[in-house]
């Protein structure tokens, strides 16, 4: 791509149309070292208190963790589940592969809310409401799309002559999957790693289907606390969450590049 | 169809060769990719798989790495059947158009990974890399990646990696298609050293016939699937056994004749044809084979009367275009400094020896 001279109006509308979409976001900030006890714009005072609320709520700690151990197994299990059905999709392409792939990505296209209410009788069956493993099969079934969908685009790029130079200089099927091909997919790793766990971690519609009295994840105890309370602390605990998007978004542009990543 | 034993060197009079192909058949469905090839390479040559884009050599090639299963056929290097052997059980080295280089590992690494493969020690292990990274001329190098280097230099570590594991055969897929021409020339001149310096046995496929003739001790011709002949690039070029040999090899002038009774007319001459020959024929004479001059020591030649329709000076060569008898004959002389081209209109009386003529029945 040529770098072209971008045009004084074409400028300001991009700036815009940027701050539209921040100005929520950036909004937060100021509410969350609010001093009132409600939500409100602009703070008549400044206080951290929020922030040191949020550490003396054991119920949002607690939904902390489960979502976090959650989002970590969800990217796990989206890696160990996403990449032999890459695999298989793209290079043993057994009959009926493309119909597969279709289904594999299926989930994507379908609204959310439909999803959480199926799940929701599905699993009411089979007694994994308000379980930690229904969380984790919930969440498979929105990160396992965007896995199999990825890791298949950078493993259909792959030039296959390198596995085949491995294979001839004596790399049995696994050597080559594990010492050529697995690290010649590292930019598309990094990238489902950081979408499952952020798709996961901000997960709230199949959440709420899925919680119940005994286990919640953070987004679903931040909906809940909204809906009871009216004070700053969820904007505090907002602020957090998008420093710990932009940290995973840092760390993806570090070790693989982010337009090479989630561009191609 | 053509089955052509293999022709001249005396080494591999004695039966098989040192790498066996035997009724080798690739199908795809319907399709015929690879047609029985039949092939003895005795040990330490370099032979080349030459022919058009589709004709079924790389195929071949990759059925011989073990990359692409047989229909059916057999594969024998040295004694030992390799049909049913897995390609990273098979010893072979593989070069690629493409380098097909690791990108993830240094140079060093990409060269070891054979060895590594092979639990070679340590020691051993870092001895034949510093050699083999020695003879592609790329010591100082090792701790670079590929993308780093250039195409030449890439595929100098490609082949310094094929040959670290002291494979049985050196298998070559079109190595230079990538580089530019120069380069071409270079790398071309710096396989077949080493190749001859290890005296290993090599296939090297090309669409080049430049490349073929030139570097490879035999080349063999395939079209459409088959083996159209084997030999040296001199037996292919003075006794081409077909007439897709003697038109791929070299540029020919090709008419279309009707033999009967022994002879072939074309442009008033009767021209002999091999016994029993009927029907439609094809006759072949090479451009710079005809002269403008009677043979000197007076040899059986064949000669005919025309006018030059076309002059074209290409600084090493003159081509003229020459018609006589309503037949239009291709020229080709080399230049001389005191020579002046042939004006177009000048009548020009066309020699060429009768053994320079070749007839083949016409191809189904």
């Amino acid at each position: 791509m040529e770098d072209r001279p971008i045009s004084l109006t074409l400028r300001i509308v991009a700036g815009i149309m940027l701050l539209f979409l921040l100005a929520p976001v950036l909004i937060v900030v100021p509410i969350s070292f609010s001093a009132d006890t409600y939500m409100a714009f602009p703070p008549s005072g400044w206080s951290v208190k929020w922030y040191v609320a949020i550490f003396q709520d054991p119920k949002m700690i607690n939904a902390f963790w489960v979502s976090l151990a959650l989002a970590v197994l969800t990217t796990v299990l989206s890696l160990a589940i996403g990449l032999p059905a890459a695999y298989v999709l793209v290079r043993l392409r057994p009959r009926g592969s493309e119909a597969m792939a279709s289904f594999f990505t299926a989930p994507l296209l379908l609204p959310s809310i439909v999803l959480g209410l199926a799940l929701l009788v599905v699993f009411a069956t089979f007694g994994l409401l308000g379980t930690f493993q229904g969380f984790l099969a919930a969440h498979l079934v929105i990160t396992l799309p965007y896995a199999v969908r990825v890791l298949s685009t950078a493993l259909s790029t792959l030039p296959r002559a390198v596995e085949e130079a491995a294979t001839t200089l004596g790399a049995p099927p696994l050597s080559v999957f594990f010492r050529v091909t697995l690290p010649m997919m590292r930019n598309a790793i990094v990238a489902t790693s950081a979408l499952a766990f952020l798709v996961s971690f901000d997960e709230v519609v199949l959440s709420l289907f899925m919680s119940g009295p005994r286990i919640s994840t953070l987004p679903v105890e931040m909906y809940h606390h909204v809906e009871n309370e009216a004070d700053p602390m969820v904007a505090a605990i907002s602020v957090l969450l998008i420093v710990l998007t932009f940290a995973v978004v840092v760390v993806v542009d570090r070790t693989a590049g982010l337009s090479r990543t989630f561009v191609k | 169809m053509l089955h052509v034993p293999v022709t001249g060197s005396s080494e591999s009079a004695a039966g098989e060769g040192f790498l066996s192909v035997r009724g080798l058949n690739k199908r795809y469905g319907d399709f015929i990719a690879v047609d029985n090839l039949d092939l003895d390479l005795p040990k330490g040559e370099l032979v080349a798989f030459l022919g058009p884009s589709g004709c079924g050599k790389t195929t071949s090639l990759r059925m011989i790495a073990g990359l692409v299963p047989a229909t059916s056929g057999r594969i024998v290097v040295g004694g030992r059947d390799l049909t049913t052997v897995e390609p990273y059980r098979r010893d072979m080295g593989l070069v690629f158009q493409s380098y097909a280089l690791f990108p993830h590992m240094s140079i060093a690494e990409n060269v070891a990974f054979g060895l590594k493969m092979r639990k070679v020690g340590r020691a051993e292990t870092e001895q034949r890399v510093r050699e083999a990274i020695s003879m592609v001329r790329l010591t100082g190098k090792e701790s670079h990646r590929p993308a780093q280097l250039s195409g030449g230099q890439q595929q100098r570590v490609a082949l310094a990696r094929a040959l670290v594991i002291r494979p049985s055969i050196l298998l070559l897929d079109e190595p230079l298609s990538n580089l530019d021409a120069k380069l071409r020339d270079e790398m071309r001149n710096e396989i077949r050293d080493i190749q001859q310096r290890l005296g290993i046995t090599a296939i090297f496929v090309t669409h080049d016939q430049a490349e073929a003739l030139t570097m490879c001790d035999k080349v063999a011709v395939m079209n459409a699937g088959r083996l159209e002949q084997l030999g040296t690039p001199v037996e292919l070029y003075e006794k081409p056994q077909s007439p897709f040999v003697a038109s791929f090899i070299g540029r020919t002038n090709r008419f279309a004749a009707v033999a009967k009774n022994g002879a072939a007319e074309l442009a008033g001459l009767s021209i002999p044809t091999p016994a029993g020959m009927t029907g439609k024929v094809e006759v072949m004479i090479r451009p710079h084979r005809i002269t403008l001059s009677a043979p000197a020591d007076g040899a059986p030649c064949h000669a005919v009367e025309g006018v030059v329709t076309r002059s074209i000076f290409a600084g090493d060569i003159l081509q003229y275009e020459v018609v006589a008898h309503g037949a239009t004959f291709l020229v080709e002389q080399g230049t001389a400094a005191h020579e002046r081209p042939l004006e177009q209109g000048s009548p020009v009386r066309l020699h060429w020896l009768m053994s320079d003529t070749y007839v083949f029945g016409a191809a189904a």
